[in-house]
This record gives structure tokens, C-alpha cells and sequence, in this order.
């Protein structure tokens, strides 16, 4: 790829500042992949502002992960792009706060910044043909030598494994596998809902005004939590959930963690390397 | 996930432990996990929504209520573990689950039903076929529903940024 190419020129006619913060990314991919990671990150947050601003207009100022978030319950964004985003968002989060990104990081993020690109620009120039073409890795400006080469795949394969733990986190999350056919499943259910229900009302079983159910459960619960059998209790039992969601939480941080120092030691590493090398020890 | 095979004990307002079945109670397996998803599964089809917030805080509340492990939860979910299985199955593993998962599940369960804030006729009647199944009587109920509450205000508040494996106060997540 040449000097002036760039893998983003096909968000000129869609958003200016996108493929603006885009090609600074680009350009940064070598030599400041910490900026890289910055540039990347505005570059996703304009994109959901956006975005936002099309669906839910009352979000358009709140903080880059809610807007992700109220994306995604609207349906708006997929599972996948909300990964890519989700992951950039958290890779430039963890540059602002002085963690060292090495380059195969930010190559990563950027090829994922260029597949996201695509889907986004699909979405906002609806009906245009959109063709972001593939993504090519901006060439670096010197040739790696056999040192970086093997530290730069070391960092890669961590990379897998980060992102590989990652998806299986959410994957375990999430109710329905990823490949599974969601809806067909959903209608499955539905139709034996439907079922039960029809032999629940021929058993004389009631039938459920749900919108009165509802009313007054909401008006039980609202008694019950005042109420000094229940109320008492639900403090403790909410006490008790918040130490094992804590628990659970602090496990996920923990692998943050480890991931973040793992990587931070490999980019010590490399720039050890780097400077054996300027001193013509390697 | 350390989860695995933790007695995590009885997160709710306690109920006596009677009427012991088949399932522990104290040792989360792919039955418990099966179990969950069944139930959980067929309640949010109930209304027809399915965020991926509420699919989230069905997932934490697996993970840190009912103390299934990430890989319970991946194994329970394979084709050939769920794909076959009825929701008249679910009743049935129900009904021979042991008190305390029995009620750990209703709650979950109402969780979900209260994510949205509304409740559709078919959410109703898959609560009450589930209460049926464990013969809960309305006092028992209401305590779970209570509990639900508690939990969907508590988890939908958290579960859009563990979606993607972390938490609000790591410092990823500090600025958002």
C-alpha cells in the first residue's frame, strides 16, 4: 500500500470527520499505536453519537459505553459490530489510561475499525453502495527484524487468546448461542406456550388479564417491600447478591487485569529489544 | 469462572430446604444449567423481546446467583444438549429440582419477566406453570417476585457492560 492509500476512503462521501479520525488512526498504526488507539476510539464514539442521534436522540450525551448499550437493546447494533466497538472502546480506554499498545493491538483494532466502517456506512447512506473493499495493513515504514518479528506473533497469539476468552465470556452470557437460529428457537417456544396456555384455560384454568396481573403485582410488591416480614430480608437479600455479582465481577476484572500486564510486558520487551538494537547488540 | 461447583447458598429470603429431589442443591452441573436456560429461554420468548442487556443479566444471574460456570453455561446451550428439549421437559426437570434451585430459577426467571417493565399473558403463564410444577404456594411466589425485583433493578443497571467482560469500575470502563 502506498504512502497515500488508505482503506477508509470510502467514508468521504458518508461522514467526513469518521473517515477524518480514520485515517489519522491509519497513519499512526506504526509509529504511535497508542494514538492509534485514541484516534480510533473518538472514531467509534462519532459513529455511535451518530447513530444514537437517528434512534434515540435523548442518548446522544451519554457516555460512549450507554450509547453502545442503548444500541444495541434498540437492535440497532448487531451482536459482532457491538464486539468490534466494545473492544476498541476498551483497548483505547486502556491507552488514555497510559497502557502501552503495542502495534499488532492497533492493527487489529483498525482492521476492526475498517470492517465496523463498512457496516456503518451501509447504515447511514441506506440504499448506496458502499464498497470499503479489504482491508489492507498499512505496510510498516521499516522491515522488522527477526527479534521483532517473533515478539510482534507472541503478542498476536496473546491477542487471540484475549479475544478468544473474551467471546467465550459472552458467549456464556448470552441466552442463545451466536449461530443458533434465535427466532426459529423463540417460535418454537412460543407455539408450546401457546399450547400449555390453550390446555391450562380448557382445564378451567383462568384466564390472565396480564395488564390487571401486572398492576397488581406491582401494588403486592410495593406493600411487600414495606412490609417487615419482606422488607428486612430483601436489604439482606440484595446485600448478599451484590457480594456474589461483586465476586463474579471481580473475577472478570482480574483477567482484565492479567491480559493488560501480560501485553504491557511483551511491549516492555519489545522496546528493550528495540533499544539492543540501536546500541548494535542484536 | 470460579464459580464451579461453589455453594454459593441461598442468595433469597431463605425458605426451608424440603421436599430434596433429584438435583442438588448445592452442586451446580449441566442439569441445573439446562434447566435454567429452558425456563429463561421460554420466558423471554413469552413477550417476543430479546436485548441483549436482559440475555446479559439472565447470563450474571446464572453465573453469580445460581453459580453455573462459563463453561456449564456454553455446554448447556450445545445443540445436542437443548435443541431437543420441550418446555414441557423443563416443567418436568422442575419439578424434581430441589426446593432451593426450584425458587433460585422462579426468581430468575421473574427477573427476566421484569426487565422490560411489563408483563405479557403468556410471561404470566409461564410463572404460573413453573409454580405449579414445584407446587409453590403464593406466599413462596410473592417472595421471589419480591426478590426478582430486587435483582432486575440491581443487574440491569450492570449487565450492558458485562456483556463484553468487564465492569464499570475497571479503567476501561472509568470513562466509559
Amino acid at each position: 500500500m502506498s504512502e497515500d492509500r488508505t482503506n477508509f476512503g470510502f467514508l468521504d462521501r458518508c461522514d467526513d470527520r469518521v473517515a477524518h479520525l480514520a485515517r489519522q488512526a491509519e497513519h499512526y498504526v506504526h509509529s504511535d499505536p497508542d494514538s492509534c488507539l485514541f484516534k480510533l476510539r473518538l472514531m467509534i464514539e462519532t459513529m455511535a453519537k451518530r447513530l444514537v442521534s437517528m434512534s434515540a436522540p435523548d442518548m446522544a450525551d451519554a457516555d460512549l459505553s450507554s450509547m453502545l448499550g442503548v444500541l444495541e437493546r434498540l437492535g440497532t447494533l448487531p451482536r459482532r459490530q457491538a464486539d468490534g466497538m466494545h473492544a476498541i472502546r476498551r483497548d483505547g480506554n486502556a491507552a488514555v489510561h497510559g497502557n502501552s499498545t503495542p502495534t499488532p493491538t492497533a492493527m487489529r483494532r483498525l482492521k476492526d475499525a475498517h470492517r465496523l466502517s463498512g457496516w456503518y456506512a451501509r447504515n447511514i447512506k441506506r440504499g448506496s453502495k458502499v464498497e470499503p473493499g479489504s482491508f489492507v495493513p498499512p505496510p510498516a515504514p521499516f522491515e522488522q527484524s527477526k527479534g521483532e518479528s517473533k515478539l510482534n506473533r507472541e503478542i498476536d497469539e496473546l491477542e487471540d487468546r484475549i479475544e478468544g476468552q473474551r467471546r467465550r465470556t459472552r458467549e456464556a452470557l448470552m441466552l442463545f448461542r451466536e449461530d443458533e437460529d434465535t427466532d426459529g428457537v423463540r417460535k418454537r417456544y412460543r407455539i408450546e406456550l401457546k399450547a400449555l396456555d390453550m390446555i391450562a384455560a380448557a382445564a378451567g384454568e383462568p384466564v390472565i388479564d396480564a395488564e390487571f396481573v401486572a398492576l397488581v403485582m406491582a401494588m403486592d410488591l410495593e406493600a411487600l417491600f414495606e412490609h417487615p416480614s419482606f422488607g428486612s430480608d430483601s436489604r439482606e437479600a440484595r446485600r448478599n447478591a451484590e457480594a456474589q455479582l461483586a465476586e463474579v465481577k471481580a473475577e472478570l476484572e482480574r483477567n482484565e487485569h492479567l491480559y493488560l500486564e501480560e501485553r504491557a510486558n511483551l511491549v516492555q520487551e519489545m522496546r528493550l529489544f528495540k533499544r539492543r538494537q540501536l546500541r548494535g547488540e542484536t | 469462572m470460579s464459580a464451579k461447583h461453589q455453594d454459593r447458598g441461598l442468595v433469597m429470603n431463605e425458605v426451608p430446604c424440603e421436599n430434596q429431589r433429584t438435583m442438588s442443591a448445592t452442586a451446580p452441573d449441566i442439569e441445573l444449567a439446562t434447566l435454567w436456560f429452558l425456563a429463561a429461554r421460554a420466558m423471554t420468548a413469552a413477550d417476543g423481546t430479546l436485548g441483549t442487556a436482559r440475555q446479559a443479566a439472565a447470563g450474571l444471574y446464572a453465573q453469580a446467583i445460581l453459580g453455573i460456570s462459563e463453561e456449564e453455561c456454553e455446554q448447556a446451550k450445545a445443540e445436542e444438549v437443548i435443541s431437543s428439549l420441550t418446555l414441557l421437559d423443563c416443567l418436568g426437570r422442575l419439578s424434581k429440582a430441589p426446593r432451593e434451585v426450584g425458587e433460585k430459577i422462579m426468581t430468575g426467571v421473574m427477573m427476566i419477566a421484569y426487565a422490560n417493565r411489563s408483563m405479557h399473558p403468556l410471561e404470566v403463564r409461564w410463572a404460573s406453570m413453573l409454580a405449579s410444577s414445584m407446587k409453590m404456594d403464593s406466599d413462596d411466589f410473592q417472595r421471589c417476585c419480591v426478590n426478582a425485583r430486587v435483582m432486575a433493578g440491581m443487574l440491569g443497571t450492570h449487565a450492558a457492560s458485562e456483556v463484553t467482560g468487564e465492569s464499570d469500575s475497571d479503567e476501561a470502563g472509568a470513562d466509559s
